[in-house]
């Protein structure tokens, strides 16, 4: 399917070394440099921007800062005092898919959160890990979660099928979302790049005039995407611990 | 789309689980709190001074307070003293005023003294003028010799009419 100058061809995985571990290919790819870079830049970043520990903030140590304090906003206000304990994976989650998503912004690199698998198993973890905390807090009664309150009887058993299904696509959505962005921002740019290249003459300009355009969106989509997907955890994080 | 190709869902499952788990443990245990020592620091320190400007703002209350409570004493104080001052310049004046009254009155008194004395001293050179005119002239006239309680007499008797 991917050709040669295919959109599509930039999101191929390539091995860059093989690996077999009990008889799975593990193979170290391009995803996987790309998540090594990502959790290079976060610890990095966060590392020494703070080492200082300064009082009065260098401009470095505010931009991790303003992260802490942003993650730690969103979760006070969407899940209050509870929500204290979760923010290391909160915050950890939304470095991880904010610096995957710029990564994949340069050039050439390649964006593993335009993998689905990849998308889906954050997401997977997400929703297991609402689920059990629900049943943790709740026991029994987080089932009590499929019943809307203040609804006509006949309605449920319309309403409690559509609350269960709506409740296990909690990780298809999520996962899709992140993916589903990913894949259409950079395969649009890459076809974009296409016509710079084909079109005669001097018009070529008008699509890298486009793709300099589309670039700025696709940054800010990479920061919404990543705030999307960590107030989307906060909430169901709130899910678990307030029902209906 | 490649995305969709089985043949590396393992491996990339297998580096998201370790990066990931790499990146949470790392964040939780060691920038996270990082960041957490340095806004508790700030905030703490902001705390402080916000107390100890407090605390200096009551501190700069009580010194004024102190200030006014000095300077109304030292009104107080002046007020009196002036009041002290005028009263026993009054004082002063009235028993100068006083004695210099009773100093007039004395010399007052001397003088119509004198003047009494003088005028009586006069009178009676008066009546001695008179008792020796009226010897010469009653002599010159007359060749009678009067003798001065003889005038005196006279005169003492007409004196009422002299005057």
């Amino acid at each position: 399917m991917a050709a040669k100058d295919s959109p599509l061809k930039q999101f191929e995985i390539d091995p860059i070394s093989n690996i077999e571990l009990g008889g799975y290919n593990i193979s170290f790819t391009n995803s996987s440099f790309a998540m090594l870079i990502t959790v290079l830049v976060i610890t990095l970043f966060l590392t020494l921007t703070v080492n200082t520990r300064s009082i009065i903030p260098s401009r470095m140590q505010l931009i991790s800062e303003l992260m802490y304090n942003f993650i730690a906003q969103l979760l006070s206000d969407t899940v209050g005092d509870n929500g204290k304990r979760y923010f290391p994976f909160v915050f950890s989650l939304f470095m991880f898919v904010l610096i995957g998503n710029m990564v994949g912004m340069i050039p050439y690199q390649f964006t593993f959160t335009s993998h689905i698998i990849v998308t889906f198993a954050l997401a997977a973890v997400v929703f297991i890990g609402v689920t059990i905390l629900g049943f943790i807090n709740h026991g029994i009664k987080f089932f009590t979660f499929f019943y809307i309150p203040g609804v006509p009887f006949y309605m449920h058993p319309l309403l409690i099928p559509i609350e269960v299904i709506s409740y296990l696509s909690r990780p298809i959505s999520l996962s899709v979302r992140l993916f589903a962005n990913m894949l259409a921002g950079h395969t649009l740019l890459k076809v974009f790049a296409g016509f710079v290249v084909s079109m005669p003459f001097f018009t070529g300009v008008f699509p890298l005039a486009f793709i300099v355009a589309l670039t700025g969106l696709e940054i800010l989509i990479a920061f919404l995407q990543a705030y999307v997907f960590a107030i989307l955890t906060c909430l169901y994080i709130n899910d678990a611990y307030h029902l209906h | 789309m490649p995305q969709l190709n089985p043949e590396f869902f393992v491996s990339q499952l297998f580096w998201l689980a370790v990066f990931f788990t790499f990146l949470f443990v790392f964040l939780w245990r060691v920038s996270l709190p990082r960041i957490a020592t340095v806004l508790e620091k700030r905030q703490n320190k902001i705390d402080e001074n916000l107390s100890s400007a407090k605390e200096l703002q009551e501190q700069a209350m009580e010194i004024e307070k102190k200030i006014n409570d000095q300077i109304n004493k030292a009104k107080l104080e002046t007020d009196e003293k002036i009041k002290k001052t005028i009263n026993a310049l009054q004082e002063n004046v009235s028993s100068q005023l006083s004695s210099l009254d009773k100093d007039l009155e004395k010399k007052v008194s001397d003088a119509e003294k004198e003047i009494l004395k003088s005028k009586n001293d006069q009178m009676k050179n008066i009546n001695n003028q008179i008792v020796n005119i009226t010897k010469l002239t009653v002599g010159k006239i007359t060749d009678i010799e009067l003798s001065d309680n003889e005038l005196n007499k006279v005169i003492e008797t007409h004196k009422g009419n002299f005057n």
